[in-house]
């Protein structure tokens, strides 16, 4: 996902056909003690009891989407629902690698796969109850999955695998066959037409948390919906203001740890446009936290003189890159993205984005445990001009496609100068950010090339190569696979890999060999992993700051002094 | 005798004053321009700021120049990774950032040199190594030619339709009284946002006119075309009004054709306030560009002009001002300059006059 649009693949998902994107074949399966990523560093404990407090002001920028977690999907957004609507399963509140273990919340365990992959079976905890003291049913998570078609949510592309959902979203009547639910007994059962080794990472989205049967299928983000985490939500005033309170049905001890109690009583998130403002209200103690601003880099190195101990540096999973249309001349030559590649200075462009990020050559971010790090393309612009007059395109006209916010639009205005020095005739299009990805995304564009980002979804491998580089999910529009990259090779190892039920270390293995095999065809010229920073009011006990892998910091496990 | 006016500090300069002025002996008639160059010529204010403008615009004109021989460089060439001498000391362009020795440092570009690089960044570089001195007087190029060029084309469209509407009347008017009020009711700068960004994507490609999308002309075109109706229903008026005069009916009654009566009888007599509306709507059509490209719907990057660069600066307000102060000191100069020569054109041309451009 874009930093701020997650949405954008998913709508492409949701026009995938499931038998398209997976091969035919039973695979692994067993026991229901499968987690994702495997962690291989220590982590923070994000156990603060005893240390509760009264009220957590965070001024956060205008990414909210929505506070509807069938309709949200942007990182503000979620960073918000995190703790308060919660999935049958979800990843540990942790610092570091061990954030990407999924762990049970809403159901007793995580859940257990038939030997062919294909049915998953969980049993929803006993005594759980939503923020308005009603039960928490089994039928709520069917009811949840159909509301999300009902909702036309940005989701239900990662429920197309299960089977009658395709069915279902065309109709919108009866309900989703595969699903079934008791809330006797509080079995849910869940089958999908084709094995899916990310499967319970798709359990563990928003999308997929149960809320009540008969919430409205429309969106409830001023009006929000009952909640099952530590917090619910009170009021929403879109753009101006959020506020939290405890939810006074929550019992943390039915969770065994893995959903922390919280302990800020009320959390209260002033919407503030501007980079500059939002800094000086957490300077001066009106807000607590730099909510998803970053600090404006001119001001980097006088608030790190006189708070040096109230900024947190971290990297979430995330790939900087330029991709090149390989249906699209001159970029349907290899040697013109080789030279494209060679000709990138990265350290340069970690100058461009203020020196906060760490340069990159692959598509895998170094936070992943299957990231091994190749350094295919090293800085030689000699031989990057070689290979453009070996190419036969020199003087040939390139359009660099990029859209209009935040640093990106100067990646693009050194790429068009790196071009021209290499032999090409570049020009700079720049679009509107609110258009830029379905622009980019439709075929009719024809873009050559052009800035790309990608922020994790979820912390497994599937959510970069399936959905960015799969030729099998190439589309007309909505396309994610902007370089139009379709190598049979590389699509087959992809589709194995899916199946794969467990990240193993030989599964990792093959990953960090499909990273290599990509970068070989250099549909991409990945440039940089960026760098965000965490600041926070002098006031604000940074010895419980906890920055999750997937959802960054977490606002309910802090401290104040 | 007449008596002669020699205390006088101010004088219109009718011809009756000239008259009385001259011995009768050597009284001539004299042209409203050659009266108006009479008058302006003694405002010496106002031919400063010509000077300032002509100034600006050679500087501007000879950018080429100034940066292949002193700056060495282009307006769109990046040296973020190199050094440059200041004061023999060697220094980044673009100073590396992250975390140095513990502590978080932020990539800032080089300040200002004033001319201790050897002419390198005289204002200092933006945060892409760019030289800001060769990327002001380039984009001084750009916002200088958006600004003349879009005024030329206004001008000549408003003054076509404020010529027909008024002269025709009847149903011609109110086709085009209405196409002038359409155009008030939405804020210049809205409009000016909606149509710069809806060609940003595309271009336009109709009625056998190609712009690509980058092109400056798709600036220079909305401009001229969201202020016509603030230059035609003023001029409009004037036109009605001369339309009853005694010389159009003369010419009408000896069979001028309408064309002729519009462009030969009517146009001459508002001329004097075409021209103070052409000088003054340059000034307000920089600004207006410098409005949209600092939005985003105007010049696209990496060309530069004053308002993009005011908008790559905002970033560097604190630590490198002159990012942006320097394109804005720019802009000021540059409308100063033409609102006081506009001024004391006025002054000259019609003295009665209240010509400005307002929206």
């Amino acid at each position: 996902m874009n930093r701020r649009n997650r949405w954008k693949w998913l709508v492409t998902a949701a026009s995938f056909s499931v038998g398209v994107a997976l091969v035919a074949a039973a695979c692994g399966g067993g026991g229901g003690n499968k987690t994702t990523t495997t962690s291989g560093s220590t982590s923070t404990s994000s156990s603060a009891a005893g240390k509760s407090f009264a009220l957590f002001r965070i001024a956060t920028d205008t990414g909210t989407d929505y506070l509807d977690p069938g309709l949200s999907y942007t990182v503000e957004g979620w960073g918000v629902m995190w703790n308060v609507y919660l999935p049958l399963l979800g990843y540990k509140h942790v610092n570091g690698p061990d954030g990407a273990t999924i762990v049970p919340y809403l159901a007793q365990s995580l859940p257990t796969v038939s030997s062919d992959g294909k049915t998953y079976t969980l049993t929803l905890r006993k005594g759980v109850k939503y923020s308005d003291g009603t039960a928490v049913k089994a039928s709520d998570f069917k009811a949840t999955i159909e509301r999300d078609y009902k909702v036309d949510s940005p989701g239900v592309g990662f429920f197309g695998n299960i089977v009658g959902a395709n069915e279902y979203s065309k109709t919108k009547t009866g309900s989703i066959s595969g699903i079934t639910a008791n809330d006797s007994t509080g079995v849910i059962t869940i089958k999908l037409t084709q094995p899916q080794g990310d499967f319970m990472n798709i359990l563990a989205t928003e999308f997929a948390a149960p809320l009540p049967a008969s919430t409205p299928a429309k969106d409830q983000s001023t009006t929000p919906a009952p909640s099952t985490g530590p917090y619910m939500i009170q009021s929403y005033a879109p753009n101006k203001q959020i506020v939290e309170v405890r939810n006074p049905s929550f019992d943390a001890s039915l969770y065994g740890g893995n959903v922390p109690a919280g302990n800020p009583d009320k959390v209260v998130w002033d919407v503030i446009g501007d980079d500059n403002v939002a800094l000086q209200r957490v300077i001066s103690g009106q807000d607590d936290w730099l909510g998803y601003h970053p600090i404006p880099p001119d001001r980097l190195s006088s608030v790190q003189a006189k708070y040096p101990n109230q900024i947190k540096l971290f990297t979430p999973a995330n790939t900087y890159y330029f991709f090149m249309n390989t249906r699209v001349a001159p970029f349907n030559n290899l040697k013109v993205r080789q030279a494209v590649n060679y000709a990138i200075d990265r350290q340069a462009l970690v100058r461009v984005y203020g020196g906060l990020a760490q340069p990159t050559e692959q598509v895998l971010p170094p936070t992943y445990p299957q990231y091994k790090k190749i350094d295919p393309y090293p800085y030689n612009l000699a031989k990057a001009k070689q290979l453009i007059a070996q190419a036969g395109v020199k003087g040939m006209a390139v359009t660099v496609w990029n859209h209009d916010r935040g640093l990106d639009p100067r990646a693009t205005a050194y790429l068009t100068d790196v071009l021209n020095s290499i032999g090409l005739k570049a020009t700079q299009k720049i679009v509107a950010a609110a258009v830029y990805w379905t622009t980019i995304g439709n075929q009719a564009t024809k873009a050559q090339i052009g800035f790309a980002d990608w922020f994790q979804d979820y912390p497994h491998p599937l959510d970069w190569f399936d959905v960015l580089l799969n030729g099998e999910r190439i589309t007309q529009t909505h396309n994610n696979n902007y370089a139009n990259f379709d190598d049979a090779s590389v699509n087959s190892q992809i589709d194995a890999l899916k199946k794969e039920p467990t990240l193993t270390n030989a599964v990792n293995a093959r990953w960090a060999s499909v990273d290599k095999e990509v970068m070989a065809q250099a549909p991409w010229a990945p440039f940089l992993n960026r760098q965000f920073t965490d600041f926070f009011h002098s006031n604000v006990d940074l010895s419980c700051y906890v920055n999750h892998v997937l959802y960054e910091f977490d606002y309910s496990t802090i401290c104040m002094k | 005798m007449a008596q002669r006016v020699t205390e006088s500090e101010f004088t219109l300069d009718t011809a009756a004053e000239l008259a009385a002025r001259e011995e009768p002996a050597a009284i001539r008639g004299r042209s409203p321009w050659y009266l108006a160059w009479r008058r302006l010529r003694r405002n010496y204010v106002a031919f400063f700021f010509l000077a300032l403008f002509l100034l600006v615009l050679a500087a501007c004109a000879l950018a080429p120049m100034y940066a292949s021989h002193v700056a060495h460089t282009g307006p769109n060439t990046n040296h973020i990774l190199e050094t440059v001498k200041v004061n023999g000391k060697e220094t980044p362009v673009v100073s590396p950032g992250g975390v140095i020795n513990g502590k978080l440092v932020a990539s800032i570009p080089i300040g200002p040199t004033w001319f201790s690089a050897g002419g390198r960044f005289v204002l200092g570089a933006d945060q892409n190594g760019r030289d800001v001195a060769v990327r002001l007087l380039y984009g001084g190029r750009t916002s200088l030619f958006i600004g003349i060029v879009s005024s030329v084309i206004c001008v000549f469209f408003a003054v076509i339709l404020a010529l027909v509407a008024a002269y025709y009347g009847g149903w011609s008017d109110f086709v085009i009284t209405r196409f002038f009020d359409l155009f008030y009711a939405f804020p210049v700068i809205l409009l000016g946002i909606a149509l710069g960004s809806a060609l940003a994507i595309n271009g336009f490609h109709h009625f056998g006119i190609d712009i690509q999308s980058g092109s400056i002309w798709i600036p220079t075109l909305v401009i001229s075309y969201v202020l016509i109706p603030y230059i035609g229903r003023p001029l409009r008026g004037q036109v009605l009004s001369l339309r009853e005069k005694e010389f159009v009916e003369a010419a009408i009654a000896q069979g001028a054709s309408p064309f002729r009566v519009m462009f030969v009888e009517l146009l001459p007599n508002i001329a004097s306030s075409v021209l103070v509306f052409f000088t003054l709507i340059i000034a307000n059509n920089i600004i207006l560009e410098a409005a949209l490209s600092f939005l985003g719907a105007g010049v696209q990057p990496p060309t530069a002009s004053w308002g993009t660069q005011i908008a790559d600066g905002q970033e560097l307000i604190v630590t490198r001002p002159w990012l942006s102060l320097a394109p804005g000191l720019a802009i000021v100069i540059t409308v100063l300059s033409l609102n006081v020569f506009g001024d004391g054109l006025r002054d000259a041309l019609d003295p009665r006059a209240k010509v400005k451009v307002e929206h």
